[in-house]
């Protein structure tokens, strides 16, 4: 390998390094499967490698890298779509997301983000997890910053209850 | 703005800093606002599902020499300062400025990082909304009171290949910026000078803070002292 090679991978290492846990985060969060997630961020991996001249500031990585993530997932379903035909095969067999606090309360509220159609749970995990504006959501998810603000609005309110309901349920 | 506009707003961006006076001038408002961000930091929790060790797939060989790198797209302020920085090189004798892409040392690149974010340093009476505050520095990191002052920025920054919490503290004398770094690791305090900026960095448990634009020794101590109890990291 010579000395550009191996500034090259550097770069991307050190990258990865920051940004490997958002990845999974946003891809098991999109897909809402584990190994699903683990061969999504493999490929948008081996992609963001392949088309790392095309990321121009360091600084932009996270949002680069989390949009591969994105295409591939897309790309995923896509593949499985033409191999199986059926989608709803694939989405109601997940197994669960394991979580990194063990709480029931948490598990109830997963449980919820989990069960949000894909519209909504998809900004709510850009904009409360990886801390997205909401024009940076617009701009990845190719909405209007309206449309954007409504979804929220109301996946917020869907969860508000079941967050409240286990509440009350602990201190009944 | 009335209430029903306001919570609709809050509910799809609880950071927005729009609907202020209203919330200045309505409790139940202010009651909502908190049960939203109590709602999202839940969420936060629930979202933050446990991630398998980073398997790096068998990466192809990249034939560097008929690759280009892309040069960085620049805004035109920075055009603009790099087009005038070139002038003053010419002017001061021929000398070549290069943009560092690696720092000497963590000193050199907070000092850096500064002049990136010039805006920040804006004196300012508002403050950043909790939801914002709390998702650029989460409990992890610090547990930041209204002990530590009015913080009227905060973002989260890469420094030296970590996301950390940048942020601006309305001092007695002006604003101050505070960079936590919980990963950084140093042996003892030392001063960062440059570009204009003078500051201090110290060394916090398993980790370090840098404080900039706070010269008076005594406001200095108590931003520090502040700071060092509320960070969460192993002190």
């Amino acid at each position: 390998m010579n000395a550009s090679s191996a500034a090259r991978r550097q770069r991307f290492d050190k990258l990865v390094g920051v940004y490997y846990a958002d990845m999974f985060r946003y891809a098991a969060w999109l897909c809402r499967d584990r190994s699903i997630a683990e061969d999504v961020v493999q490929e948008a991996l081996m992609r963001a490698w392949r088309s790392l001249e095309s990321l121009r500031d360091d600084g932009a990585a996270k949002h680069w890298l989390l949009t591969i993530v994105r295409r591939e997932n897309a790309r995923y379903f896509e593949r499985k779509r033409l191999e199986t035909v059926d989608v709803d095969d694939l989405t109601p067999a997940q197994e669960a997301l394991i979580a990194e606090e063990d709480s029931d309360e948490l598990d109830t509220v997963r449980e919820a983000i989990y069960e949000l159609e894909d519209d909504y749970r998809e900004p709510l995990v850009l904009q409360v997890l990886m801390g997205y504006t909401t024009s940076e959501i617009a701009e990845l998810m190719g909405l209007k910053q309206g449309a954007v603000l409504t979804r929220l609005h109301r996946a917020r309110h869907k969860l508000k209850d079941v967050v409240e309901g286990g509440e009350n349920a602990q201190t009944e | 703005m009335d209430c029903k506009e306001f919570r609709h707003m809050v509910t799809g961006d609880p950071s927005t800093a729009e609907g202020e006076a209203h919330l200045a001038q309505c409790a139940d408002c202010r009651e909502f606002v908190a049960g939203v961000n109590a709602l999202d930091a839940t969420l936060e929790r629930a979202m933050q599902v446990s991630v398998p060790p980073l398997s790096m797939p068998k990466l192809p060989e990249i034939d560097n020499s008929n690759v280009t790198q892309l040069a960085p797209r620049l805004s035109r302020p920075v055009w603009l300062a790099t087009a005038a920085a070139l002038v003053l090189a010419v002017f001061l004798g021929g000398r070549t400025l290069l943009v560092p892409t690696e720092y000497a040392s963590l000193e050199d690149e907070i000092i850096a990082h500064m002049a990136h974010e010039p805006y920040a340093l804006q004196v300012s009476d508002q403050a950043v909304s909790e939801s914002r505050l709390k998702r650029v520095v989460p409990q992890t990191v610090a547990n930041l009171s209204s002990e530590t002052g009015l913080i009227t920025y905060a973002q989260s920054c890469n420094i030296n290949g970590h996301s950390v919490p940048h942020l601006v503290i309305q001092g007695v004398n002006g604003p101050v910026t505070v960079i936590l770094m919980p990963n950084e690791t140093i042996d003892g305090a030392s001063t960062l000078e440059g570009n204009g900026f003078k500051g201090v960095l110290l060394p916090v448990g398993s980790g370090s803070i840098a404080i900039i634009g706070e010269e008076d020794p005594e406001a200095l101590e108590r931003i520090e002292q502040s700071l060092k109890n509320s960070v969460s990291w192993s002190t």
